[in-house]
């Protein structure tokens, strides 16, 4: 028996004889009492998505979920299909179950990707990576002085993030996919 | 995303109305300590632990507030009428982002002599003012008993339930319960599923929470409720207010109450402050006292989905290896 306190993406929990894949969660305190994790999940049979709230103190089943590393191909806008690299196994996962996790996603990235049974549940995005700027506007002198430190920037899988007025356009940046913030620029 | 200089002259422009509209209203701006000897006992807060060490060896057990309230009280007991503090208060095993940081910016305000319905006049101009001065337009103000929310959307009369009316309605409602859960977990159960969820868009006053989630509030007169509310402004917690209990002999014996439920749960049990029991009976009947958190009214007023967007340096990204 395990705790909810232990609850993450891409979970399968065993709740009265259905399993649930976690999509997404969160613990949440009242003024008083006990707390609770509420817990967004997935019925891996019907598909069906329910929030469910789980007292910190109770204890609920987890099913084996296999984690394997896999890489990103591509998209038909509903569906993401990802390969294992050593058995050339392809695998699709809707994008509800990706969750806010498919903005980070490019062409070639590595993820980690939860299985049971057979079948794809979630991903794991890595917690930094690197992308290279596509588009920002050159620094203008003054920037600095007038309070502008940080400037848009879009990356090579079009997600828009907030870069240091001093990186170019064309160079590679770290992004840190829990806070969705810039982390470093990538040294050649 | 928001520059580091926008969000701080953000936050210097929002601190600056703040202290304005209290001073202009006559209350006094107060420092209050951050180690302490008792930083809190609720039952569900993780107080960071540290020691304070004199130069001989000399040690004492310490921790950093959860809140600044202690202190706040023990100032209202002392004669103080009207105060004010904007202080950093901690919380531990807290998530690190979205509206949770284990550091945040409290805002706490008390007053001899007025009630929580003055106090929540207060917060609603405070919170107008604030909205005002960054040009945002916030949804018009509602104010809901809990048992008049319960009515309506599960069907419950708090004035006659009890563990088991909370039960039947969790199950007719299919909403999950254990056998272990008690009346507060269950009223809890009801409030996140069925009632919490209605306050997404609206800013709203939820208030006379049921005795068992009554915290350190007095009693609304028949005894079933604490006077204590909360305000919810599209969907995000502001604040937490009370017509403040000044029963020395009902706080020990809820202090003693949530030590207990903290040696339960495993948790650090820290003395009773027993200065604060000692000042309470000098506070006049009634005072009230809220805190609000300042990042949360900063998202708030700006905007912003995430608490990392109101901070220059969010505990998410401060955190980053792992034990």
């Amino acid at each position: 028996m395990s705790s909810p306190n232990d609850i993450k993406k891409g979970i399968v929990i065993n709740y009265e004889g259905g399993l649930w894949v976690v999509v997404d969660f969160q613990r949440v305190s009242p003024g008083k009492g006990s707390s609770f994790v509420r817990t967004r999940m997935k019925n891996l049979q019907t598909g069906k998505m329910v929030e469910f709230n789980f007292k910190s103190a109770e204890s609920i089943t987890f099913e084996d979920v296999q984690y394997l590393k896999m890489q990103y191909l591509f998209n038909d806008g509903n569906f993401y299909t990802f390969m294992d690299n050593t058995s050339y196994d392809q695998v699709s996962i809707d994008k509800e179950s990706i969750g806010d996790d498919v903005k980070y996603l490019k062409d070639g990235l590595e993820v980690t990707v939860a299985m049971h049974d057979g079948a794809a549940l979630t991903i794991q995005v890595p917690k930094k990576i690197a992308y290279t700027i596509i588009y920002t506007e050159p620094a203008v002198k003054g920037d600095t002085a007038s309070g502008n430190v940080t400037k848009e920037a879009e990356l090579d899988n079009g997600l828009k993030v907030r870069v240091p007025i001093f990186i170019n356009q064309g160079e590679s940046v770290v992004i840190n996919t829990e806070s969705g913030e810039y982390v470093e620029r990538v040294s050649k | 995303m928001p520059s580091k200089e926008q969000i701080a002259l953000e936050r210097q422009k929002l601190n600056q109305i703040i202290r304005r509209f209290f001073s202009d209203r006559g209350f006094v701006e107060v420092e209050t300590p951050i180690v302490v000897q008792s930083p809190g006992m609720e039952p569900n807060l993780c107080p960071f632990e540290t020691f304070v060490i004199e130069p001989n060896g000399t040690q004492y057990k310490a921790g950093l507030i959860t809140s600044p309230e202690y202190s706040m009280k023990k100032l209202l007991g002392l004669g103080m009428q009207k105060i004010f503090t904007l202080t950093k208060v901690f919380r531990n095993e807290e998530e690190l982002g979205g509206s949770h940081n284990p550091e945040f910016t409290m805002l706490e305000w008390y007053f001899q002599g007025a009630d929580y319905q003055m106090c929540m006049d207060e917060t609603q101009a405070l919170v107008e003012v604030c909205a005002q001065e960054f040009g945002a337009s916030l949804p018009i103000f509602d104010r809901k008993r809990v048992r008049d929310l319960f009515l309506e959307y599960t069907d419950v009369d708090l004035n006659k339930a009890n563990s088991q009316m909370l039960r039947d309605a969790c199950q007719r409602l299919s909403i999950h319960v254990v056998s272990t859960d008690t009346e507060s977990d269950l009223f809890y159960r009801l409030f996140l599923a069925r009632v919490e969820p209605q306050f997404s868009s609206g800013s709203i006053f939820v208030y006379d929470y049921p005795s068992y989630q009554a915290a350190l509030s007095k009693l609304t007169a028949d005894g079933v409720y604490g006077q204590r509310f909360e305000l919810y402004v599209n969907g995000l917690e502001l604040c937490n207010g009370f017509t403040e209990l000044t029963d020395a002999k009902e706080q020990k014996k809820r202090f003693e109450e949530e030590a207990q439920e903290r040696i339960q749960s495993q948790k650090t049990i820290f003395p009773i402050d027993e200065t604060l029991l000692r000042l309470l009976p000098s506070v006049q009947q009634p005072s009230y006292g809220n805190a609000l958190g300042v990042d949360r009214l900063h998202m708030v007023i700006t905007g912003r989905a995430s608490i990392k967007d109101v901070l220059l340096f969010p505990a998410s990204t401060l955190f980053t290896n792992k034990i």
